[in-house]
């Protein structure tokens, strides 16, 4: 026991909780709120700016894509469509850019302090969750409300698929983060292929679009998980008449659901190896 | 009893790159030159264990690899052959105030660095009156960081640190370069932890506060243990591997020699054979207070009769700041080595020691009046520390005095702008 008089008064040293899992996740929840918190704290506005963005970004692509362009009038809801998707998809970009530094930012902490490596990732990534699951709420629960959503039993994978993203999600971001502290370039990398991925996943515009031009094609697209990972939820949430990503490319469907899988078992992997790396490079 | 720390045949080496190549461009146009580097041995394969209760000192010069030793004890470096076992908690201060956000307030960083420390919110929560209490920071629970001194934010950064049970204490040299008063919160805490018995391994350049507290110092250099014993006879092989180095330095390389020449061209006429520091009472001593008596009392054996010769003193801070220095020529002593076989004793007193916190070193030497002759060198031939009294800041304690009139009939304002002309 530990008793030190200074100034006014005694302290008393807490000892430890036992479990260093209890210990670990009380600081993967503390750096995520703490990241939560900074993200919004001294602006005017606060977290309504993660809602405003997403939001800004469906209201040009709705105007370009639906009105403009008229894609899309032949599918239902398609609105609803690329609202669920805009915010799938600011999830995936904010959460695997901001991680990219979660490592290589935070190298005075790595260079001083010894705490599990993969809590930083996991706190970035979480902090990039709270700020998803709040607006995918708000937007279920909106568009739910002005009749929207088609909901039935084959929304009950909508979760399936929601953990699929982050388990995506977290895998890229342990790669990425890992990778970046050896390999800076990969951050211009990212930037580029985030772009290919936005048009290659059909985002902004209904995956129909890719299949009626190129069988092949589609295939192509339809493989990569965020692709996948869209049209599913749009299938399962906005409404039945959206075909699945399985409609598309058939048992192919399996590929992205490994390829997410993966991603996330080797991102842990290659992250385990270049821990013991990082303090010494950074 | 197990002991507490088990360090085996511990071996780091770093690979110091030559050339940047962390981009691609690089990586592109100097795809055939295989990345060139530099070995860099920081430990070489040494053994040693902690047996619990022990306070362990590691001392070294620069790049002796203490540091990298420390940071595998933390485990934040990984060894490349060997082991380095910790059997119990331990609590790592490399820095004080890791993982601190200047952004958020006083409250939510004893959360956040808590929890770098293991300690739950839960666990927390009513512990945070308390940490303010101890901390004198009660105003100021929910003011953001970065309004903060630095010296409130060392408060809480400590107070923080020494909140989690430990068995081990692993501490970096950092937390002894903080203001006065800081660094003598560190050893009241040193003290009590060494009163309960605690594991303590502390890194540090000051030889008084090792010969205070240590039971026993680890002597690095190169990446090896080359001195491990009791304080006092470790900081002695310290001194004369400084003194040793310094004198080997002077030799080999022309561009820094001093300008009292060479130490072998009149070599040990006269060897200065004991140093020690007296208070009042002729007790010796390591610390003192800032305004008391220090008497430095060397012996010196003459060898050979060389005439009348110089002895000359002066007092450096621990990180080879000259403070002040002066010799038997300048201030019109004569010392004169007629008596061949015989001991000299030299005392030179301060009667009111004019330093203010911190730790010291004494450096001496015995020279000829030109100072082309040095016949006895010692650096660091003592070191002591100077008792934190609270209160003034910096190296030197002025004396002055403050007057303050207040001036009738002439606004404040007027009165400022006139002396300003």
């Amino acid at each position: 026991m530990t008793v030190v008089a200074q100034g006014s008064g005694t302290l008393e040293a807490i000892p430890r909780p036992k479990s260093v899992v209890q210990r670990d996740l009380n600081l993967v929840r503390e750096l995520s709120i703490t990241a939560f918190k900074l993200k919004y704290t001294g602006s005017a506005l606060g977290y309504v700016w993660s809602l405003v963005k997403p939001l800004m970004l469906f209201g040009i692509m709705y105007l370009v894509f639906s009105i403009l362009l008229r894609v899309g009038q032949k599918q239902p809801d398609f609105p609803v469509q690329l609202l669920v998707a805009i915010v799938a998809w600011t999830f995936f970009t904010e959460a695997t850019s901001t991680a990219m530094n979660a490592i290589a930012g935070n190298g005075d902490l790595i260079r001083k302090a010894y705490f599990p490596r993969w809590i930083l990732v996991i706190a970035s990534t979480t902090s990039a969750l709270l700020t998803f699951a709040i607006n995918t709420v708000l937007i279920v629960v909106v568009t739910l409300a002005l009749g929207h959503l088609d909901l039935g039993w084959r929304s009950l994978l909508a979760p399936v698929y929601y953990i699929e993203l982050i388990a995506l999600v977290l895998g890229l971001s342990l790669l990425l983060s890992s990778l970046f502290v050896f390999f800076r370039d990969l951050g211009h990398i990212w930037e580029i292929l985030s772009l290919v991925l936005f048009y290659g996943s059909a985002v902004v515009f209904p995956f129909t679009l890719v299949y009626d031009y190129s069988h092949k094609l589609a295939a192509i697209a339809g493989v990569n998980p965020v692709a996948q990972i869209i049209q599913d939820l749009r299938h399962s949430l906005v409404s039945p008449k959206i075909p699945p990503m399985a409609s598309y490319i058939g048992v192919l469907e399996v590929v992205p659901i490994l390829i997410s899988v993966g991603v996330c078992v080797l991102g842990f992997a290659i992250f385990h190896k270049l821990t013991p790396k990082f303090a010494e490079s950074l | 009893m197990k002991p507490i720390v088990e360090v085996s045949k511990l071996r780091k080496r770093f690979r110091l790159p030559l050339d940047k190549s962390t981009t691609l461009k690089y990586r592109v146009t100097h795809w055939r030159s295989s990345s060139r580097y530099r070995d860099l041995i920081a430990l070489r394969d040494i053994s040693f264990d902690i047996p619990e209760g022990q306070f362990l000192g590691i001392a070294g010069p620069n790049g002796c690899g203490k540091s990298t030793l420390l940071k595998i004890l933390c485990k934040i470096y990984k060894a490349d052959s060997g082991s380095a076992r910790v059997n119990g908690e331990f609590s790592a201060f490399l820095e004080l105030g890791v993982g601190f956000n200047p952004e958020l307030t006083a409250r939510e960083n004893i959360f956040l660095g808590g929890a770098m420390l293991g300690l739950t919110r839960a666990q927390l929560r009513n512990k945070v009156d308390e940490v303010f209490a101890f901390a004198e920071l009660e105003d100021f629970a929910e003011q953001k960081l970065k309004n903060f001194s630095s010296g409130m934010q060392v408060r809480l950064a400590f107070t923080v640190a020494i909140l989690a049970q430990t068995d081990l204490l692993i501490m970096d040299e950092v937390l002894a370069v903080g203001d006065a008063s800081f660094q003598e919160k560190c050893f009241d805490i040193f003290s009590r932890y060494k009163r309960e018995g605690k594991t303590i391994v502390l890194v540090s350049h000051d030889l008084a506060a090792l010969e205070e507290y240590c039971d026993r110092v680890l002597l690095l250099n190169r990446g090896e243990i080359i001195a491990d014993g009791p304080a006092n006879e470790v900081t002695t092989a310290y001194h004369r591997m400084v003194a040793d180095h310094a004198l080997t330095v002077q030799r080999d390389s022309p561009s820094e020699r001093l300008p009292r020449g060479s130490a072998d061209s009149g070599a040990k006429a006269v060897e200065i054979v004991s140093v020690s520091l007296l208070d009042e009472q002729d007790q010796t001593r390591g610390r003192f207070d800032t305004g008391a008596s220090l008497t430095l009392d060397m012996k010196l054996l003459v060898h050979r009769d060389v005439g009348d010769f110089v002895c000359g003193m002066a007092i450096l801070r621990a990180d080879g700041l000259l403070v002040a220095g002066t010799n038997t020529f300048l201030d019109q002593v004569t010392v004169s080595s007629t008596a061949v076989g015989k001991v000299i004793s030299i005392r030179y007193t301060i009667a009111s020691l004019p330093l203010l916190a911190g730790g010291y070193v004494v450096q001496l030497t015995a020279h000829d009046f030109t100072g082309s002759k040095t016949y006895d060198g010692a650096y660091p031939a003592a070191s002591f520390h100077v008792n934190n009294m609270g209160g003034h800041v910096g190296l030197l304690e002025m004396l002055g005095s403050w007057k303050v009139a207040h001036e009738d009939g002439v606004a404040a304002g007027a009165a400022v702008r006139e002396s300003a002309t």
